[in-house]
């Protein structure tokens, strides 16, 4: 017969087989009466001879079948009706577990893709970014002066190919409507080369256009294409207009999301000849990036550049070349962060197990005397793992289904909070094996909870069990009940101890005293092609005319923007000798005459600067109290001269600075962001700028008397009509921008904080369910204490003391592992001990009372038993 | 008694071989349906045998499968609608390889527990 036909006739046969037995029954029931039995009598020993007919019947259909699939199908069936009659054990657990399916598969995803996947070009392991270091000079990341990369390139006998670039500038593109800043990054030849990277469409640049420094041709970014240019197919040899240069387009980019994304247009960076700017050894901005040869280790190559910096006169005799490997050098230092989280939603994950292991546990307790049952019935040991891990499954599948849609949703949403500036987002995905990681833990759980209760199974005894069902339990199952209440709430307090934390120093940084008044202040960064005094006209007629502006108490420029940057100077005095190669650093700003009364910023002693300030005075200098108290300890400055080496990116002379006057002490600006600590700084008039850079960036800063925001089309209309082919790029308050710096601290504290409440939350559901569990197994025992003259009070208190019991040895475990994690935590924290008291207590106070509220509905239900039906169930 | 699950099985399996003769054996006299299969094998062995009757049943299901066995639904003397087995073509071949085989295996058994002659 076919296996087609056998599928046909299956029904026929099976009731042929039903029918069989039973006629096989009748006649031995016939034949026992004859020989006298009764009809009862007769039928139970027929029964008896014959055997377990459900057993052999299904033993027999077996026979016909394919008994692992049928069965299986029906264990499905079974599975899905035992779901739909207890939707609410059904839905908690397949929620709580695709939570922590979801968050996990979402945050690994982004660690793996952010930190984890290698950058998309050939070897990328032997791709390096090279910094300088001195410990004399306190600086572990000294950039690159043309010299030295003049050096490295000649010399070095490390590297298969070596570039230099400067990595973020701005263009102005004029002639096609409002003139727009474009993101620059500029490459030296060879780093195309060195990454592997073709041109999108066209070309990239010829080795000819290396030898001239004119920009006659340019090559643009795939998004500035896309973006910017209408995606032209044809846009191969269109003209553009940058910087009053008319530059023709040879070629796009491809997509490069892991290098500098932001990047509109990529001028080339010619190195022979070369500005004059990169002609200086001691101007040092430029980034190196090079490919070491294959079997040279970043040790020898650091040790190659070192010797070969080193023989450059001026540098510190401990200067050290130190590689980094290219993907850490671009992602940047958010590694702690991320790892922080995925710690913290690893626990999550291990809470969610936890949760849904008591969940699945109390639920086979429950079922016990089903499961009685069913054994007695015959079902075997196998068939019943079966059905149970069946049912683990189901859970689990339909737990991971919903998992990956949350993950993927989670995932979209993180690539939404630009905010945070996480490096590499684009292209971020959810990644298969992040997503089979947490999957597998998650059904592993699901799998294991569902199968150890059918060892015990085994031991069940029908009668026992069906007498005694209430009293089941025992005390294995409690204790461990214990131990997964400990665990959670050990968790909990993990995952709220680092939220407090968190909270807490963000709540310190956003209280420091950052130096100036941010609100009612507008910003404003202004890039000019004015590199000659010719640009000092411009300057004055915007801060004439905005300072007219209706609604602006005062106008400023600067070239610094606090809270966001400044740039970097060392210092020389003429009351002490001055050690070339130790030259004490500070922070350096030029700025117009009003900087201080338009930040904001108190004076402490002496003046601000005066319309006396200019170019044909005395030059004069600012300190903030920092510099004062660090390099002029116990003295007044005020009348002391000193030298600033201006070391800034676009200086343009190397003569000897001239000697400033100290007429003034303000407070400390914080011109990093607000957690970094006040440095030295100081400020001069930007008229008594020897080195003529700032002529062509300068922020424009406005105080306004009421919102600022209202202030910015006529500040925008105002630069336009005195110079109307000059971008305004982004107009902003200055809280936005302090806002901004304040992102990652805020992400990180939303996403820890999120995984502390879901922690406890579930930590609270897994105590509810796991104290009400037990209450309910112990009804008939309240019920005799009530009988025994127990009073309401004293069983309430019983219920909750057993829960506070287990929480307190949970808040003591979770509380040491806090201290052990929290070491991680350190580098996030701002003015608060790792051991800060207030978060330990909080958190411990916040568990207790959750789990208080938690054992409260089993408190009340143990409080409130009827003592009567209590003993007639016994 | 409780039965364990190990010990139902084994039981299963050592009659696996042995049931499948006697019935086939049994069939070879003359067709029977399952009650006079069970009565036929109790009787035969003076009731030695306790064959659980209903186990007889998968084992026929087996048999049917592997074409050793035809049903059809007959009316049995008794006035009685019952399903009566024949023996096929094939069930014949397979007995008569078993029986030798087995009876190969017995006197094997024989000569090793019997004992030594010199």
């Amino acid at each position: 017969m076919s296996w087609f036909g056998q599928l046909i006739s299956r029904r026929r046969m099976y009731a042929d087989l039903s029918e069989e037995i039973q006629q096989h029954l009748e006649e031995k029931v016939e034949a026992l009466m004859a020989e006298g039995m009764s009809r009862a009598d007769a039928v139970q020993t027929a029964r008896r001879e014959f055997g377990n007919v459900a057993l052999l019947e299904e033993r027999s259909r077996e026979v016909w079948g394919w008994p692992t699939i049928e069965s299986l199908c029906a264990d499905v069936s079974f599975a899905l009706r035992q779901f739909r009659k207890s939707p609410g054990f059904t839905i908690t657990a397949v929620l709580i577990l695709a939570l922590g399916v979801g968050v996990n598969s979402a945050i690994f995803s982004l660690v793996h893709h952010i930190l984890l996947e290698p950058l998309p070009f050939p070897h990328p392991e032997r791709l390096y970014a090279v910094w300088a270091s001195s410990d004399a000079q306190g600086d572990s990341r000294i950039a690159a002066s043309g010299p030295d990369f003049l050096d490295y390139n000649d010399q070095n006998r490390s590297f298969s190919n070596i570039a230099e670039m400067i990595s973020s500038f701005t263009f102005t593109w004029t002639g096609e409507g409002e003139p727009k800043l474009v993101n620059c990054s500029s490459a030296s030849e060879g780093l195309f080369s060195m990454l592997g990277i073709r041109p999108y469409l066209g070309r990239l640049y010829e080795p000819r256009e290396y030898t001239y420094l004119n920009n006659d041709t340019i090559v643009v970014s795939y998004r500035f294409w896309k973006n910017q240019l209408g995606s032209d197919p044809h846009v191969v040899g269109r003209v553009i207009h940058f910087e009053d240069d008319t530059q023709t387009i040879v070629g796009v980019l491809p997509p490069m999301p892991d290098l500098f994304p932001d990047t509109d247009v990529w001028p080339k960076l010619v190195v022979r000849p070369s500005w004059s700017f990169m002609q200086w050894r001691g101007n040092k901005f430029l980034s190196v990036i090079g490919r070491v040869k294959a079997g040279i280790t970043p040790a020898m190559a650091e040790q190659d550049l070192t010797g070969i910096l080193r023989r450059a006169a001026g540098e510190p005799p401990d200067v050290r070349v130190r590689l980094v490997p290219l993907k850490d050098d671009l992602v940047g230092n958010v590694h702690v962060q991320l790892e922080i989280i995925m710690a913290a939603v690893a626990l999550v994950l291990l809470v969610a197990c936890v949760n849904v292991a008591a969940l699945l546990l109390a639920r086979s307790v429950k079922r016990s005397a089903e499961m009685a049952l069913r054994v007695s019935l015959g079902a075997g040991h196998r068939r019943l793992m079966q059905q149970l891990i069946v049912e683990g499954l189901g859970l689990s599948v339909a737990a991971c289904s919903l998992g990956i849609l949350a993950g993927h949703f989670g995932l979209r949403l993180i690539g939404y909070l630009p905010a945070w500036r996480l490096p590499r987002v684009e292209g971020l995905h959810l990644d298969a094996a992040a997503l089979l990681a947490t999957a597998a833990v998650a059904i592993a759980t699901t799998l294991f909870f569902s199968w150890v209760p059918s060892m015990t199974f085994w031991k069940l005894n029908l009668s026992s069990v069906l007498r005694r069902e209430r009293a089941g339990g025992g005390r294995f199952q409690g204790r461990f009940f214990s131990w997964l209440v400990i665990a959670e709430i050990a968790c909990a307090v993990v995952l709220s101890v680092s939220a407090g934390l968190l909270l807490r120093s963000f709540w310190r940084v956003q209280h420091v005293n950052p130096g100036f008044r941010p609100e009612s202040m507008l910003t404003v960064y202004l890039r000019t092609n004015y590199y000659s005094p010719g640009g000092r006209g411009f300057w004055r007629d915007v801060l004439d005319g905005v300072a007219a502006l209706p609604g602006v108490r005062s106008a400023a420029l600067a070239d610094c923007t606090p809270g966001k940057g400044a740039a970097s100077a060392t210092l020389l005095f003429d009351d002490r000798p001055n050690d070339p190669n130790h030259l004490p650093p500070a922070q350096g700003c030029w700025t117009s005459q009003d900087f201080f009364r338009t930040s904001g910023t108190p004076l402490i002693q002496g003046r601000f600067f005066t319309e006396a300030d200019n170019a044909d005075s005395p030059p004069v200098v600012i300190v903030n109290a920092e510099t004062a108290r660090r390099y002029w300890p116990g003295q007044n400055p005020i009348g002391k001269r000193i030298g600033v080496n201006y070391t800034g990116p676009g200086r343009t002379s190397t003569a000897a600075p001239r000697m400033r006057e100290v007429v003034g002490i303000v407070a400390g600006i914080k011109q990093g962001t607000l957690d970094s600590p006040t440095e030295p700084a100081i400020y001069m008039p930007y008229l008594q700028d020897e080195t003529s850079h700032d002529m062509a960036t300068m922020s424009l800063f406005v105080r306004s008397a009421s919102d600022p925001r209202t202030l910015a089309n006529s500040v925008r209309t105002r630069i336009h009509a005195i110079s109307p082919n000059q971008p305004v790029g982004d107009l902003r308050t200055m809280q936005d921008l302090m806002g901004q710096s304040l992102a990652p601290r805020r992400y990180s504290l939303l996403l820890l904080g999120a995984f502390a409440v879901l922690a406890v939350l579930l930590a609270a559901l897994g105590t509810y369910g796991i104290v009400s569990y037990a209450a309910s197994q112990r009804m008939q025992e309240f019920g005799v204490r009530m009988a025994l003259g127990a009073s309401r009070y004293s069983l309430m208190s019983h219920v909750i003391r057993n829960g506070l019991a287990l929480t307190t040895i949970g808040a003591i475990v979770g509380a040491s592992l806090a201290l052990l994690a929290n070491r991680a935590l350190s580098q996030l924290l701002f003015q608060v001990s790792p051991l800060d008291a207030v978060s330990f207590s909080s958190a411990a106070v916040l568990l207790a009372l959750t789990s208080i509220g938690a054992c409260l509905p089993a408190a009340w239900r143990a409080s409130h038993v009827d003592p009567v039906r209590a003993l007639r169930n016994e | 008694m409780p039965i364990g699950p190990e010990k139902k099985a084994a039981q299963r399996d050592l009659f696996r071989g042995a049931l499948e003769m006697m019935i086939l054996q049994s069939l070879r006299r003359q067709p029977m349906h399952g009650y006079a299969l069970v009565q036929h094998i109790r009787q035969r062995s003076n009731d030695l045998l306790q064959v659980e009757e209903g186990s007889l049943y998968p084992a026929l299901q087996r048999m049917l499968k592997e074409e050793l066995v035809k049903a059809e639904w007959e009316i049995s003397a008794t006035n009685r609608r019952v399903r009566t087995y024949k023996i096929s073509a094939r069930g014949l071949k397979h007995l008569e390889r078993e029986l030798s085989s087995f009876e190969r295996m017995l006197t094997a058994i024989n000569l090793v527990l019997s004992p030594a002659k010199g």
